[in-house]
């Protein structure tokens, strides 16, 4: 099943990736990581993820180290 | 330059510009990198083509700051490489040789001094003794810094340039002036004397098999920059105890000693050997390597003689270290002039004479 | 099965950590090079001239040799690793102050050279580290900590256009302009970067790729806003393409 792996720690907040998913399966976190910041989770309930990295190819931090598809 | 030099048998008369060039090829030099200026231009001139006929490196540099760069860049990789540059353009360079003090790198100079400040003239001078020695750079550092008297000279201590710098992994510079460069005098080359410095441990080449090596000068704890330069500070000590190189002639017995550095050192001695012929007691002594500076054996002949007199042909810039090793204990006194040729020998002896009727 | 289609480069070092400010595209452009290292397999014969600015922390993310030059010293230094050592793969990673500014001499003379070394040229507007200045790339009317009014051209002059002038050099053999506004524009940088890489394994010539980034934190932007800045006000002045081509017979 499609899904990303992100690193809440390398995460800064800045968002650009909420944006980037043409599913909106990214959401800002009600937890503050090690930086002070709220980071992004992957919210996928429905399996709905294409697997397309659109959001780890836009993040500037590699917080979302792995994507999978298929 | 029509004739390809390199290695010789005998003795052949040569330009010390020529020389300083054609040594450096003996002694391994990879890479040129340079800019053009006078009194030095057939260093350059005599590598562009030395080094194309040999397959090494030669590039005319967009500056000095480009030469000097390109040099460090080259010497990262552990391969003997250098530049050379006179006065003006060794200003320009201040700010690399301090990377190259920070980045630990084998980087060698010639500067051969022309008058300054500024512009300045193309006439010979010495006036960049403090630029070679103390230096314009930023932060605490040292250079090594050999000053040649003769066109051997000249021959021999760029060797020992090379291999001092790659020994001790640290900037090197060998001093000339204007006159040593333009003048011709027999010289012989033969081999590079000196054992290859094994760079293996630090140089650049990829990460094959290894941890990868970053040469950097960035450090951005204090406590880092603290150990850092204590370490190389540690170095420059060993470099005094084990690297000083001086000429000294007839100094055991002199009352007065004579010292100057590089081409001076020539007509001081003639001055000596004068003064010795009317029954004085004089004696000339002449530092090879201005850093590390022979501070134990000035302050060893500031107890035997009564008086040093420095000639150098600036204001007085040599004088300062002198004074320090002779600590005040006898009279330093000094003749000089900023620029142009050498101090004749006759007032040479006139100021010895003074000295010695005061 | 699932397959993975994105992973943390190889050659990035173990447990590092941009330092950027968030939103920054240098953590995006240092990451296309270091994709571009890995696929072409360059690791164990890489050395990277860094340099001063935002730029010179790439030895604290990318794991291959490296020398710190001074700042605009870079490509001076890459030169000399070079010439010294021609089999190996050179390449710079700079901001445009220190390659257009106060290393333009450095550079320019390496592309007419035509050096075998690539150089990366990150183009945000503005000098980042030192917190935003006028820089020589920083737009007509643009607002810095040093143009307070905007960069108004009786005062200030004109921004360079870098590609453009490097595309000139006859010792070029590729200079692209690309963006990292948007993620295909992303993916076409890093096929620049990519063909940057090769036509130096190919021996060509310089090789030159300039990368529009966002600096957030100095536009005083959000990380999107800044984005919509490099679409709709730099990619209009600084327009992405391919400027030389020497492979397909391509020049200004």
């Amino acid at each position: 099943m499609s899904h990303i792996v992100i690193d809440d720690k390398q995460c800064k907040a800045c968002y650009l990736c909420i944006d980037e998913c043409p599913k909106k399966l990214i959401k800002v976190s009600d937890k503050v990581n090690n930086l002070g910041a709220r980071p992004v989770e992957f919210y996928d309930p429905n399996g709905e993820c294409l697997g397309c990295a659109m959001c780890a190819t836009r993040c500037p931090d590699l917080a979302i180290r792995e994507v999978y598809r298929g | 330059m029509t004739t390809t030099l390199n290695k010789s048998e005998g003795k052949v008369l040569i330009k010390g510009n020529y020389a300083i060039a054609n040594a450096a090829v003996i002694a391994g030099c990879q890479c040129y990198f340079g800019y053009p200026i006078t009194p030095q231009s057939e260093i350059g001139e005599f590598m562009s083509g030395k080094m194309q006929e040999l397959g090494r490196a030669y590039v005319s540099a967009e500056s000095e700051l480009g030469a000097i760069n390109m040099t460090i860049g080259a010497c990262s990789t552990g391969v003997k490489a250098m530049t050379s540059s006179s006065s003006c353009a060794i200003s320009l360079m201040q700010e690399g040789i301090s990377y190259a003090c920070s980045d630990e790198l084998p980087v060698v100079i010639v500067s051969v001094m022309r008058g300054g400040p500024g512009l300045g003239n193309i006439y010979p001078s010495q006036g960049d003794y403090e630029q070679a020695v103390i230096g314009g750079g930023n932060g605490d550092y040292r250079i090594i810094v050999l000053a040649p008297g003769t066109v051997q000279e000249c021959v021999d201590l760029t060797y020992k340039t090379f291999y001092l710098a790659h020994k001790y992994r640290m900037p090197a510079m060998l001093l000339a002036d204007g006159l040593l460069g333009q003048m011709m005098e027999p010289c012989l080359f033969g081999d590079y004397p000196y054992p290859e410095v094994d760079n293996s441990e630090w140089m650049l080449t990829g990460a094959k098999n290894r941890h990868r090596r970053v040469i950097r000068s960035y450090a951005p704890l204090a406590e880092d920059q603290c150990v850092f330069l204590n370490k190389l500070f540690n170095k420059y000590k060993v470099l005094e105890e084990n690297e000083v190189m001086y000429d000294e002639y007839m100094v055991d017995d002199a009352d007065i000693v004579v010292m100057s550095f590089g081409s001076m050192g020539r007509n001081v001695k003639s001055a000596v050997k004068a003064c010795r012929e009317k029954g004085l007691k004089v004696g000339a002594f002449r530092p090879l390597t201005l850093f590390p500076f022979p501070n134990r054996k000035i302050e060893e002949l500031s107890h035997s003689a009564k008086k040093i007199l420095v000639t150098e042909i600036n204001m007085g810039q040599m004088l300062r270290d002198v004074r320090l090793a002779v600590n005040g204990r006898i009279p330093v006194e000094f003749l000089g002039k900023p620029v142009g040729s050498m101090i004749d020998i006759e007032d040479i002896v006139k100021k010895i004479e003074s000295m010695i009727e005061v | 099965m699932a397959t993975q289609v994105f992973k943390v480069p190889d050659i990035m070092i173990d447990g590092f950590k941009f330092g950027f400010c968030p939103g920054c595209d240098h953590g995006v452009a240092m990451r296309l090079v270091a994709e571009c290292l890995d696929e072409l397999n360059l690791q164990e014969n890489t050395i990277c001239a860094s340099a001063i600015g935002c730029s010179v922390c790439i030895y604290d993310y990318i794991n291959v040799d490296t020398i710190e030059a001074p700042h605009g010293r870079a490509i001076a230094e890459a030169t000399g690793v070079k010439r010294a050592k021609p089999d190996k793969f050179v390449f710079t990673y700079q901001g445009d102050g220190d390659f257009a500014s106060i290393g333009l001499a450095e550079s320019m003379h390496a592309a007419l050279r035509g050096e075998k070394i690539s150089a990366i040229c990150i183009n945000n507007t503005n000098y980042g580290m030192t917190g935003g200045q006028l820089g020589p790339t920083t737009m007509v009317g643009q607002v810095t900590t040093t143009s307070p009014t905007g960069r108004n051209l009786e005062y200030y002059g004109y921004p360079m256009k870098i590609a453009e002038q490097f595309a000139l050099c006859d010792g070029v053999a590729f200079s692209a302009r690309v963006s990292l506004d948007t993620v295909p524009n992303i993916r076409k940088a890093k096929a620049a970067i990519k063909k940057a890489f090769e036509y130096q394994i190919k021996g060509l010539g310089f090789s030159f790729v300039e990368i529009l980034s966002s600096c957030p934190t100095n536009w005083r932007m959000t990380p999107q806003k800044a984005h919509d800045r490099v679409r709709d006000e730099m990619m209009k002045v600084f327009v992405p393409g391919v400027y030389k081509d020497i492979l397909e017979s391509k020049q200004v």
